[in-house]
């Protein structure tokens, strides 16, 4: 017999399989664990010098209006459940289980996926102590362009330009100082602006310091800790 | 946000044609699997102007040393950084037999009982008149080979990767090889759970392998009613592709493929090529575990 003859019998079991795998699916929002382990984990394998950066499996709003209050992330599989805590910029640590992998669990959003873009983000680390040498902040700048070449061949002609403190500004506005040593203090102005360059909801308070603006040898102070620490990469 | 896994379907498309996976780094003693079933509509043979349907499972592997299989394909992905993949390569070159690659499912007419005589012009009309005819028949069997080699890929970004695999060990001799070089988009979003992959390149082949899978030996020549043809080495073919996957829900997805292939050099040229353009399409349910 022709193996042509077989087509329809086979499409039809195509067709049932699939739609009954359709009505199995999870009625919530997800995204594969498996897939998002695989883009975080490249970081931790990373082999350059990281000292002044970290990754975060964010969550970020897909177009302008989209909002993050009241957007919970979770992973769940067969036998674990636990709750992502999201701060204001969309971060969460990202927790590598073994266990989460071998289940094939799921991140589970209390929104509609399609409005947000699943990703890993590389930004600066935030000193408790408010308190950061320009020479650091040039040195965590290169860290990230490093890494960004090193995912992406078309940064190779990129170069750092200065770094962006995010606040929520609701509680008081950012005081953000420049210390230039003998040549005094300069406040740095905030605007209003996104933490990172392609997050598309500019609703936070930002403060741009930019390294051709400061001294080789200075401090960058504050007295609130900022959200986030980005690098201004042009 | 992530490469993704690129299914081949297992006999969709000779070994030399098929695409590593990209690599999947995942906690030690982890593995990620695919397996399913679904439907490929293939030219019999390379060149072959009759397409044949059948059945085809999907096999796809990976663990933690790097270790994949995938289709016909196995290997293993020694880099550790994230821009760069190579290793060794192993695949299975499927035998060609008269009745095309592989031919278990499904049968295909022989071409006729034309095969004494001797006018070339005049057996391509009988042929050209025989819808269920081609031109393996009298032809050497190529068995089923191991090939070995290696591949290196390069990431131009994160979604955009440089391929390259080198295989041996193809025809009745052994001694074929082939080059395949392409571009391939990875990953790109088409909606919730859609993804789209695709890619071009072009496949070199030794002289030794051109002439096993479309030379025309003397001897072929008098048992078959093809003309002696001396096959040479050089581009064998461009080719275009793209695939399609669709996840239901984490563990199960549909994936789908087409992939174009337009024969070049010394295989257009073979009087055992019907068609110089071929596609492939193939379609199929796959459970992730």
């Amino acid at each position: 017999m022709r193996a042509s003859r077989h087509l329809p019998a086979i499409v039809a079991m195509l067709l049932a399989a699939g739609g009954g795998a359709a009505r199995a699916a999870a009625p919530g929002e997800w995204v594969s664990y498996r897939d998002a382990y695989r883009a975080m984990v490249v970081f931790e394998k990373y082999g350059k010098p990281k000292n002044f950066i970290q990754n975060h499996f964010q969550v970020m709003p897909r177009e302008k209006g989209v909002r993050l209050d009241g957007v919970q992330l979770s992973l769940q599989g067969k036998t674990l459940h636990v709750n992502l805590p999201l701060d204001a910029t969309g971060r969460t640590v990202f927790p590598f289980l073994k266990a989460a992998y071998d289940e094939n669990a799921v991140l589970v959003l209390n929104r509609k996926v399609a409005q947000y873009v699943f990703r890993a983000r590389i930004s600066i680390t935030v000193q408790a102590a408010g308190l950061y040498e320009t020479a650091h902040l040039r040195a965590a700048c290169e860290q990230v362009l490093a890494w960004k070449r090193q995912m992406d061949l078309s940064a190779a002609a990129r170069k750092c330009i200065g770094v962006r403190f995010a606040f929520t500004g609701k509680e008081r506005e950012p005081e953000v100082r420049l210390r230039r040593g003998a040549a005094g203090e300069t406040v740095l102005p905030a605007v209003t602006g996104a933490a990172f360059s392609d997050d598309p909801n500019a609703t936070l308070r930002v403060v741009n310091y930019r390294f051709a603006d400061g001294p080789d040898a200075g401090q960058v102070v504050m007295t609130d800790a900022p959200l986030s620490i980005a690098a201004l990469i042009e | 946000m992530h490469k993704i896994l690129v299914l081949v379907l297992a006999g969709a498309c000779s070994a030399a044609a098929a695409q590593t996976p990209a690599n999947n780094p995942m906690p030690d003693g982890s593995r990620d699997t695919y397996v399913g079933l679904g439907v490929a509509s293939a030219p019999v043979y390379e060149g072959s102007a009759q397409r044949r349907v059948r059945a085809l499972p999907v096999v796809q592997a990976a663990w933690s040393n790097g270790v994949f299989i995938s289709g016909l394909s196995a290997g293993m992905h020694l880099s550790s950084g994230p821009s760069l993949e190579y290793g060794p390569l192993l695949a299975i070159q499927p035998r060609r037999s008269e009745s095309g690659l592989a031919g278990d499912v499904g049968i295909v007419e022989d071409g006729s009982d034309l095969t004494m005589i001797a006018d070339p012009g005049l057996i391509r009309t009988f042929r050209d008149m025989s819808a269920d005819g081609h031109r393996l028949t009298g032809m050497d069997v190529q068995r089923a080979r191991l090939l070995a080699g290696g591949f290196l890929n390069y990431y131009l970004s994160p979604q955009v990767r440089l391929t390259n695999s080198v295989l041996v060990g193809s025809g009745n001799e052994g001694n074929g090889a082939v080059w395949r070089t392409g571009l391939q988009h990875v990953s790109a979003r088409l909606a919730r759970h859609h993804f789209l992959s695709v890619g071009v390149g072009v496949t070199l082949a030794n002289r030794k392998h051109n002439q096993a899978y479309f030379g025309v030996s003397p001897e072929e020549s008098m048992l078959s009613m093809n003309p002696e043809y001396a096959a040479e080495g050089g581009l064998k073919d461009v080719h275009a592709n793209a695939r399609w996957n669709w996840a239901f829900n984490p563990s199960w997805l549909l994936t789908t493929g087409v992939q174009a292939t337009r024969l070049r050099g010394s295989a257009a040229d073979s009087p055992l090529t019907e068609r110089p353009t071929n596609l492939t399409v193939s379609t199929a349910i796959a459970y992730r575990f």
